[in-house]
């Protein structure tokens, strides 16, 4: 005779979801960062766990473009794992925590730009688009 | 209880136990020849009723298997 | 004294010069001490005021616009946040209770797996990431109707009517008279709304594309199967990818330095897709203002009129009548982006979607980096 079959795999109940589902990362490897051995205050190499070119490149051009900064470079040690490293060398007396800090606020006020006039020019297309 | 079929690999495979068998239960095979169903019970011949052919096929389980969609 | 570079000066800066053989100035270069005496530190009121968004097409899930202004790391960021890290609906596990069909199971799965899903955003965006249960914990991970979706398949394939044997047996061939149910769609799964799902979702879960042929059965074939679809991304498996793709050009640039006249015209309006180059005549004061084309009036000109439309082959540069005469360039800030949905998300939502992303993915690493520092 045919053995037992599995049916219903959902549960069909109303049921309350936890809330730490809301922040589940479906991204591998949670973000940790690591400084690497040999840094001072003004040279600093970072390690990010489970970053790549995305963030990688992006965070590299604004800290570029931070004046203090005497050099910035990315590199991904090897393609199978899933780091990042990151190498900011300022100027004189200035932290690279603080450059590192200020190119992730600077990234995020670009996004926020990005967001806003991308939100109008696409309302204005739709909205000419109507009236044509 | 709950029975999870679990596959560990893409192929999916079944983990359940063996079923025991007993003489009072039988068998569904499929004649070579003549697609025709066919009942046996342990011990039987194994011949095809309407035809007599001796090849029979075994027909698929059904039981559940699990896949992974990759 | 700082010196101010003239408008031309910055436009040449941002050009891309794509010779014969070779493509020169491709790299950024707008960053602080790289010209002497300018200031190219990032300075937000600029960026703002400079940035431009221009679309050119805005259809549901085909989407086309420019980006003036960015710069490339930063537009690549978008790109590959749009292929591989926005989070999509599709179908992971399939539990198959009956397939005697031959196609095999879990080339049927794959299958399934590839077909793209689409249901009302208010009730995708409701639902969260489901996980497997893990080897310590045994109670976690369950399916629930806020993290999985079901759909269920169940078609058997019987001949027509009584006669088909018949027909079959004198050399019909055609399965549509003779089988019924030959060719199972993507049309044929079906939802099976639980729980809160059936308030949150609007539109019901559905294929996109309901005419994808998934299975070709004949009589005495069925297959029963029910699926479990739930949130993934691209970076795990491509069928979690929201887009056929996303791309992105640059926007290429056609200088015409000498002018081209008369045959050469017409052949070098012919090197490129049509409506990028056109003809129009050399007027009287033009004849008279450029000593190139004294005596020229009257003659066709060609004109760069729609350049955006051109696909930089570089086959005017082939042809040594004009290859002097003109340049070809791209412009390094503007972004040409395409974004074409498979039907889960709207194309412009994409964008949007990702942009946000690349905000979270900062505000983890300035979480992670305020963690480290104490």
């Amino acid at each position: 005779m045919p053995g037992s079959t599995q049916d219903q795999v959902m549960t069909d109940a109303q049921s309350t979801r936890p809330e730490e589902d809301e922040h589940y990362d479906p991204a591998p490897d949670q973000d940790r960062i690591r400084v690497l051995s040999g840094a001072t205050d003004t040279a600093a190499s970072f390690q990010f766990d489970g970053e790549d070119h995305t963030l990688g490149n992006a965070l590299r051009y604004i800290i570029m473009k931070n004046p203090d900064v005497e050099f910035c470079g990315y590199s991904i040690p090897h393609p199978s794992e899933n780091k990042m490293n990151l190498r900011i060398q300022t100027y004189d007396n200035v932290s690279v925590y603080t450059v590192l800090d200020k190119g992730l606020d600077d990234l995020m006020d670009m996004c926020d730009v990005v967001i806003d006039k991308f939100t109008i020019a696409r309302d204005d297309f739709n909205a000419q688009k109507q009236n044509a | 209880m709950s029975s999870q079929n679990y596959s560990y690999n893409p192929s999916g495979q079944q983990a359940s136990a063996p079923v025991t068998a007993e003489s009072g239960r039988s068998v569904e095979y499929t004649c070579g020849d003549c697609d025709a169903s066919v009942q046996l019970k342990r011990g039987e011949p194994i011949r095809c009723r309407n035809c007599g052919h001796r090849v029979l096929y075994k027909q698929r389980t059904n039981r559940m298997v699990q896949f992974e969609a990759r | 004294m700082p010196k101010i570079p003239t408008q031309e000066e910055l436009e040449q800066r941002k050009r891309v010069q794509i010779n014969a053989e070779t493509v020169t100035n491709a790299q950024s270069n707008d960053f602080p001490h790289h010209w002497p005496g300018e200031d190219h530190s990032w300075n937000l009121d600029y960026f703002k005021s400079q940035f431009r968004v221009k679309f050119e097409k805005n259809e549901r899930y085909d989407a086309e616009f420019s980006l003036i202004g960015l710069d490339t790391s930063v537009a690549n960021a978008f790109r590959r946040i749009l292929i591989a890290e926005i989070p999509t609906l599709a179908i992971e596990t399939v539990f198959i209770n009956q397939n005697t069909s031959i196609i095999a199971d879990e080339v049927l799965a794959h299958r399934m797996g590839l077909v793209p899903l689409t249901a009302s955003r208010k009730g995708l965006d409701w639902m969260s990431w489901y996980r497997e249960p893990t080897e310590e914990d045994r109670g976690s991970g369950q399916p629930m109707d806020y993290n999985a979706c079901q759909l269920r398949l169940e078609a058997a394939c019987t001949w027509l009517d009584d006669d088909a044997i018949n027909r079959a047996n004198r050399g019909e061939t055609d399965p549509n008279k003779l089988y019924k149910n030959h060719s199972i769609y993507a049309k044929d799964l079906v939802w099976v709304p639980s729980g809160q799902q059936n308030d949150k979702f609007e539109e019901p879960l559905r294929p996109t594309n309901p005419d994808i042929l998934l299975v070709k059965m004949r009589p005495g074939q069925k297959i029963e199967l029910f699926v479990q679809a739930i949130k993934g991304i691209g970076q795990d498996h491509a069928k979690f990818s929201p887009v056929a793709t996303a791309s992105y050009r640059l926007m290429p640039t056609i200088d015409i330095t000498k002018p081209i006249l008369g045959q050469d015209a017409k052949k070098f309006a012919r090197c490129f897709p049509k409506g990028v180059i056109e003809l129009e005549k050399v007027t009287e004061e033009e004849a008279s203002e450029k000593k190139e084309l004294e005596g020229k009036e009257g003659e066709l000109k060609a004109v760069v009129k729609n350049p955006m439309r051109d696909t930089v082959s570089r086959e005017c540069l082939r042809h040594p009548e004009f290859k002097d005469k003109v340049k070809l360039g791209r412009v390094r800030d503007h972004f040409i982006f395409k974004v074409e949905s498979t039907g889960q998300w709207d194309s412009d939502l994409l964008f949007l979607e990702s942009v946000k992303l690349l905000k979270v993915k900062c505000e983890r690493v300035k979480r992670g980096l305020d963690a480290m520092m104490g």
